[in-house]
């Protein structure tokens, strides 16, 4: 087949006009049944095989092609008198007012008409909205009383929802609409934003209504053998019935009244066959009571055609299971159970150089892996290799040309996405890893991107079936190219938890190994390196530091000094002599002070692992991450890391400073309040005196938390010191692992000032908040100051005001994540197709610049430094080290 | 101190859903016969009348396929996917042009029976019964079983009635300040709203009026005509003379009562004949107006007070003196138990019996039968529609999910769920504050045990050592307060 390239220009929306829906038709249906007893559609019926195939097997009587080929094709059913179109009734009503009753002019001045006509053009030309004009000359037209024209008075019509017209007391019909409608010149028809070459006013009244093809409302063979009718037929019989009726009425010669209200009937249910949701009409309803779902309600909604088939579309080739963690694959793989593997399949070209490779897999055949599940012959049938009895005469058959659907197998390349899919990183492409059991497994590295953890997440997985997309997934999409996150220009890939603790314990300075232990590390780690000359020699053993080992991961010429996550930035940095250790310098590959923690390698912070991205590469950079957490994990497992609830013991001394710190602070708050009732309290600008107390109580005590909280991290750190022994716990708070300072403060000291929208716990009985308290009482603990460790426990009272707290952060979630949702939604709606040109610009599909660079600085920032384009210091660092050198 | 012996004692005296029984055996002793006596005779348009007596309910059973009726235990309905439904029977007679029949009782259908009710057949056994019976001693019982499945009829928070709520308008709206009052008579609630405006025109709106109507035509309507009598009847505190001297004089036209009721007529029934406009006025003043205070025409002097003590409300409101009222405090919240859905649905049910048995017995007098109340009354009316709400959870009122399965995931989780309160706001919007942790729930809602997402603190349970309270009868209070040298209210020369 010949393809001929074709280019859509533009879609024009109009009308159908009788004669186009006559000419499109291919039956003109007239009886309401469908099929006859043998089960045969009636030809004139609504089934009549004319309309399509949906039957396998059969060939359409019109076009001649089966099932799938057959797009079916429109009949159409003969009103006997003229319905308006519920969806243009408005406007039927807004051109009624603006026309004359007479001639049919546009009640305005010949020479007004041709202004709005110029301004319609320039509105068009400029690609300016020619609604807005519109309505301006219907608002103008509505208000003249008498057609300057042919002097007709003009009387006031009233349009009755949905599609009654009631010109003073008398019903327009239909028929008086349209024939009003055709009346209107063209070039009238223009200036009220027609385009009379595929929209005639008058067509907005339905004289002949098509009936769409069977493939648009199939009906179902139930299991019993009975047919179950499309609402659409259900609603087209009907249409049919009353339409017939009121043809024989009127050939009978009726009454006017029967006639009129079959006229009525017929309205209506043109009316709820267009649309069965509309205002002030009751919904035609199903024998069962269900309201009928005819063609709005196909369309709207989440249910609906755009928002549910063609906004989100299902895919074959994918799979969806539980993850968990494995640190023993690399960032750019991910665990894909056999069972999985099996299912999925990817497309591959037989080719004389690797027919033999591929008949083992159909050999396999689809259930022993790897596997293939099917083949397709050159003409593109597919066989399945299930249902194949004779493999050998099969094999036979194979020859290059032939496609084999095989199995997944180690190194393909997938995709691997977790939702809500917030940003880019949220699919990624992975390598396959076939593995036993039943989840995907990942790197733990890869957990930031895709928000994920193992509380029973799910995520789902892409087979990739073409050459170019494989191709482009592995260059841009996969893991590795991904470690830099386009939001702020540092990794987003990086070391969590462990990674980080482990690494700041094996990094520091007091850390040794023997040669034994060294090698068993670096072995385990699957790192193989030579050792460097160990550190020193102590009783004639070789000891080498963690520090040196960790040196062993880096590049050879790389030099970085930054200050470390457990910095306590002092006035005066000591540097390398920092007694914390916390400024890190690496000279030449090697670390020679500071220790490794967040600001190293971990996610959203790595500092190391930023510079050894942007200087030697992705493939370095994942080489270095795969390396250092299996390293970092090895020594951590080895040694051995747990906290429990003896990390917040305090010794009695620290506790009575707390209990004194906290006194102090309510005897600030209850001097505060006297100030505030002697009125000699010190007014904020911009906040009456309440909200001045409020704060002032509020700082108060936050600072009091505070301090408690200085309080219990140095007895920690100088209890620690004493005992020879870390405070996990604290570790993991200052090496940036997990936890905050925070978090142990109100583990071990005080847990602080309950709020709720930001305030004091504030509401509750008539001048307190629980009558617990006396009425007025404003001090500290009656509004919900939590004095008490979460070690020591929460007093009944201060239980219910963390409660009232606490709450707040559950309803926010929930309604948060609805929110957003909805919030995502329409951005991705309102830019999802701007795209940056090659001419730098940032464009819309129309060509219209939105931006004439991305960003307005061109700059992509995952390529810059946290944010900052040029970055001098490093500069200034790399020409100083070229010069000494 | 060791307060478990307290605590234990206190769970062993009162047992966890005491108030889902407690409030249905009200419901069966007290409340129905209540709602037969709102209709007590069944009057037809063929000169027969149905008089209503005393109501009684048996304990539960089932009508086997071949119509034997046998006593059944909660765990045989289980098991045989039947209703543990009791039949329902009330007292009728007939008469027929004034010749007055006998009484007799009619079993008028069959009313669901909550498992440890009064009418439950384990009413009052000991443990090793209850086990001899396939029971588990240890089921707190307070749930239904309808076609074999355990259902429950969840406590519904709802704002308090007949109280006067203070609201402060929306921003930027023409009204400022507004008394809202919820007025229940019944099962019929309606809405009584005063409101002031930016201008400090007093309006009330309640059912059936179309817009708000101005105070002062209301006042007179209900017959405090003068512009004393007005002042009075509202404050007669200077503060608030000028506020009410400006609705006086806004509606200065409109003197008498007569002249207010007309204005009233043509608001409720335009186009009608003037006779026809002041009898509805009439009736809607009496039937719709704060109906929780009464219905009758003398009972409007009262209606007028109270008026008078919203509008005052909303005056404070307006100057400062007073604070809106806090909606989610828990003395502004009501739980409606069992027992009160029960009522809301037998009371449609029975209505609907009513009119079922009318026209069943103007059928048999056009027919030229005899009338008699065994042949119009057909009990599966009443039984279906109580059924079917409960089957599904679809209540009167248009309320889905009122019955839910009893989640029997484990002991705690029955426990759990028969102790639910949910609230009837929508889960869609935020409403932040009624989601929050009020204080006023200390002790009686779980701080705690609340579901994240979407329902969160809009589902609450009840605390351990949460107690109900359920009111005191109107009909006792009123001549005890008299005794106590309340007077009451008169019209000034009478």
């Amino acid at each position: 087949m010949r393809i001929i390239p074709k280019k859509v220009e533009g879609i024009k929306f109009g009308l159908l006009s009788p004669e186009q829906i006559r000419k499109m038709s291919e039956v003109k249906i007239v009886t309401a049944d469908t099929y006859d007893e043998d089960g045969y559609p009636i030809e004139g019926g609504l089934m009549d095989p004319r309309l399509g195939v949906v039957d396998p097997g059969l060939r359409c009587k019109t076009c001649g092609s089966r099932v799938g080929d057959c797009p079916g094709h429109f009949g159409r059913i003969e009103l006997a008198r003229p319905v308006i179109h519920v969806g243009y009734a408005k406007l039927i009503n807004k051109i009624l007012r603006s026309i004359c009753r007479a001639c049919g002019r546009i009640l305005l001045p010949d020479d007004k008409i041709e202004a709005f006509r110029q301004e319609l053009r320039k509105a068009k030309r400029i690609g300016k909205s020619e609604e807005p004009i519109v309505e301006e000359l219907f608002k103008a037209a509505r208000a003249v009383k008498k057609c300057p024209h042919c002097g007709e008075e003009q009387l006031d019509i009233k349009f009755e929802k949905p599609t009654t017209f009631i010109e003073d007391k008398q019903r327009l019909s239909p028929i008086d609409v349209r024939e009003r409608l055709e009346k209107i010149t063209d070039s009238d028809a223009e200036v009220m934003g027609f385009d009379v070459e595929v929209a005639r006013p008058e067509w907005m009244v339905l004289t002949v209504l098509p009936v769409p093809p069977v493939t648009v409302r199939p009906s179902i063979t139930l299991e019993s053998g009975e047919r179950s009718e499309d609402d659409l037929t259900h609603k087209l019989v009907d249409i049919i019935r009353i339409n017939q009726r009121l043809e024989e009425n009127i050939e009978a010669g009726a009454p006017q009244l029967i006639i009129e209200d079959l006229w009525e009937l017929l309205q209506y249910h043109v009316t709820t066959y267009f649309n069965n949701e509309v205002a002030g009409v009751p919904p035609a309803r199903h024998r069962s009571g269900r309201p009928l779902k005819t063609l709005a309600q196909r369309l709207k909604g989440k249910e609906g055609r755009f928002r549910s088939n063609l906004s989100g579309k299902r895919v074959n080739y994918s799979a969806r299971t539980v993850i968990s963690p494995d640190p023993n694959l690399s960032i750019n793989e991910v665990g894909v159970p056999e069972l999985i593997a099996r299912e999925l399949t990817i497309p591959v070209i037989v080719t004389p150089m690797n027919i033999e490779h591929i008949k083992k897999f159909i050999r396999n055949g689809p259930n022993k892996y790897p596997g293939a599940n099917y083949v397709e012959r050159p003409d593109g049938a597919r066989l399945s290799l299930a249902r194949v009895k004779n493999i050998d005469e099969l094999l036979e058959k194979i020859e290059p040309g032939w496609k084999v659907h095989r199995h997944l197998i180690d190194g393909d390349i997938v995709l691997f996405n977790r939702q809500p899919s917030l940003h880019r990183m949220s699919i990624m492409a992975h390598e396959v890893r076939v593995l036993p059991y039943k989840t995907f497994r990942l790197n733990l590295c890869v957990c930031p991107p895709y928000n994920a953890d193992f509380d029973g997440d799910e995520m789902n997985l892409h087979a990739i079936q073409g050459q170019e997309a494989r191709a482009e997934a592995r260059v841009l999409m996969r893991v590795q190219e991904q470690i830099l996150s386009p939001r702020f220009g540092g990794p987003i890939i990086g070391g969590i938890h462990d990674h980080i603790s482990g690494a700041y314990l094996f990094t520091q300075p007091e850390v040794r190994f023997t040669r034994e232990q060294a090698f068993h590390l670096l072995y385990a780690s699957g790192i193989n390196k030579p050792l460097p000359e160990p550190a020193f020699v102590e009783d004639g053993k070789e000891y080498y530091t963690g520090k040196q080992i960790f040196s062993l991961l880096l590049p050879e010429d790389l030099n970085l000094t930054y200050k470390a996550k457990v910095c306590k930035k002092c006035e005066v940095c000591k540097e390398e002599e920092c007694e914390y250790d916390a400024y890190v310098v690496i000279r030449n590959g090697k670390l020679e002070h500071g220790v490794m923690d967040e600001k190293s390698f971990g996610a959203f912070a790595g500092e190391l692992l930023d510079r050894i991205v942007k200087d030697y590469g992705t493939d370095a950079a994942r080489e270095f991450l795969d390396n250092v957490t299996k390293l970092v994990i090895n020594f951590i497992t080895w040694r051995g890391f747990s906290t429990g609830i003896d990390d917040e013991d305090l010794p009695e001394e620290a506790k009575e400073r707390i209990a004194e710190i906290l006194e102090e602070a309510d005897r600030k708050v209850q001097e505060l309040i006297r100030a505030y009732n002697e009125n000699i309290l010190e007014q904020l600008p911009g906040r009456t005196l309440e909200e001045t107390l409020e704060m002032r109580i509020m700082q108060v005590l936050s600072e009091a938390r505070d301090k408690t909280g200085a309080i219990a991290n140095e007895y920690l750190e100088k209890e620690e010191k004493r005992r020879k022994h870390e405070n996990s716990a604290r570790i993991m708070a200052i090496s940036g692992a997990r936890g905050s300072l925070l978090n142990l403060t109100q583990m071990a000291a005080c847990v602080g000032q309950q709020a709720v929208r930001g305030e004091r716990i504030k509401r509750g009985y008539s001048g307190r908040t629980l009558p617990h308290f006396k009425v007025g009482d404003i001090s500290a603990s009656a509004k919900g100051f939590v004095r008490s460790s979460y070690k020591r426990g929460l007093s009944p009272l201060e239980f219910f005001f963390h409660n009232m707290g606490g709450r707040e952060g559950l309803v926010d979630t929930a309604v948060r994540t609805s929110q957003s949702g909805y919030m995502q939604r329409r951005l991705i709606n309102a830019l999802q197709d701007l795209k940056v040109e090659y001419d730098n610009t940032v464009r819309d599909t129309r060509g219209v610049i939105v931006e004439f660079r991305h960003g307005e600085d061109g700059a992509d920032p995952s390529r810059t430094d946290w944010g900052q384009m040029v970055n001098v210091k490093k500069i200034v660092q790399r020409y100083a080290r070229k010069e000494a050198a | 101190m060791d307060r478990k012996p307290v605590l234990k004692s206190f769970l062993m005296k009162r047992e966890l859903v005491r108030q889902h029984v407690d409030s249905f055996n009200d419901f069966i002793e007290n409340r129905l016969q209540e709602i037969v006596d709102e209709t007590k005779i069944i009057e037809t348009d063929v000169g027969v009348e149905v008089e209503l007596g005393n109501i009684f309910v048996d304990t539960a059973e089932v009508i086997e396929a071949d119509g034997s009726r046998n006593k059944i235990t909660p765990m045989e309905a289980r098991l045989r996917n039947l209703s543990y439904f009791s039949p329902v029977y009330l007292e009728m007679k007939l008469r027929k042009e004034e010749r007055e029949g006998e009484f007799e009782r009619v079993k008028i259908g069959m009313l669901p029976t909550m498992i440890k009710s009064k009418i439950c057949n384990l009413y009052g056994k000991s443990d090793e019964e209850l086990i001899a019976l396939g029971e588990d001693p240890l089921d707190p019982g307070g749930y239904f079983i309808v076609n074999g499945s355990e259902r429950v009829l969840v406590t519904i928070e709802d704002l308090a009635p007949n109280k006067i709520m203070l609201e402060k308008g929306e921003e930027y709206s023409k009204i400022t300040e507004v008394a809202k009052v919820f007025s229940r008579r019944g099962g019929f609630r309606a809405l009584v709203t005063v409101e002031r405006d930016r201008d400090g025109l007093i309006g009330v709106n309640f059912p059936s009026v179309p817009g708000s109507i101005p105070l002062v035509i209301l006042m007179r309507a209900l017959g405090v005509e003068t512009d004393k009598e007005i002042m009075e009847t509202i404050s007669d505190d200077p503060a608030y003379t000028h506020d009410i001297l400006l609705n006086l004089e806004e509606h200065i036209q409109i003197k008498t009562k007569e002249m207010a009721m007309e204005y009233i007529g043509k608001k409720v029934a335009a186009g009608q004949t003037r006779e026809y406009r002041l009898k509805r006025a009439e009736q809607v003043i009496d039937r719709y107006l704060l109906p929780h205070i009464g219905v009758e025409p003398e009972d409007r002097l009262r209606k007028a007070h109270y008026l008078g003590r919203m509008v005052l409300r909303v005056l404070e409101l307006a100057q400062g003196k007073r604070d809106p009222d806090d909606k989610d405090h828990y003395a502004n919240k009501r739980l409606r138990l069992a027992g009160d859905l029960m009522e809301d649905l037998f009371r449609v049910a029975f209505y609907n019996l009513t009119r079922d048995i009318k026209y069943q017995l103007e059928r048999a007098v056009v027919r030229g039968k005899e009338p008699s109340v065994h042949t119009a009354v057909r009990a599966d009316v009443l039984t279906e529609r109580i059924r079917h709400a409960l089957a599904t959870g679809n209540w009167v009122g248009g309320r889905a999910g009122v019955s839910q399965l009893l989640d029997r995931t484990n002991y705690l989780s029955v426990v759990s769920h028969l102790r639910r309160v949910v609230s009837p706001l929508s889960r869609s919007q935020p409403h932040f504050e009624a989601r929050d942790l009020h204080p006023t729930q200390f002790g009686r809602i779980c701080p705690s045990e609340t579901p994240e997402g979407p329902n969160c603190g809009l589902v609450k349970n009840l605390a351990l050592a949460c107690e109900f309270s359920t009111g005191y009868p109107e009909k006792e209070l009123i001549p005890f307060l008299y005794d106590l040298g309340v007077k009451p209210i008169q019209k000034e020369g009478l």
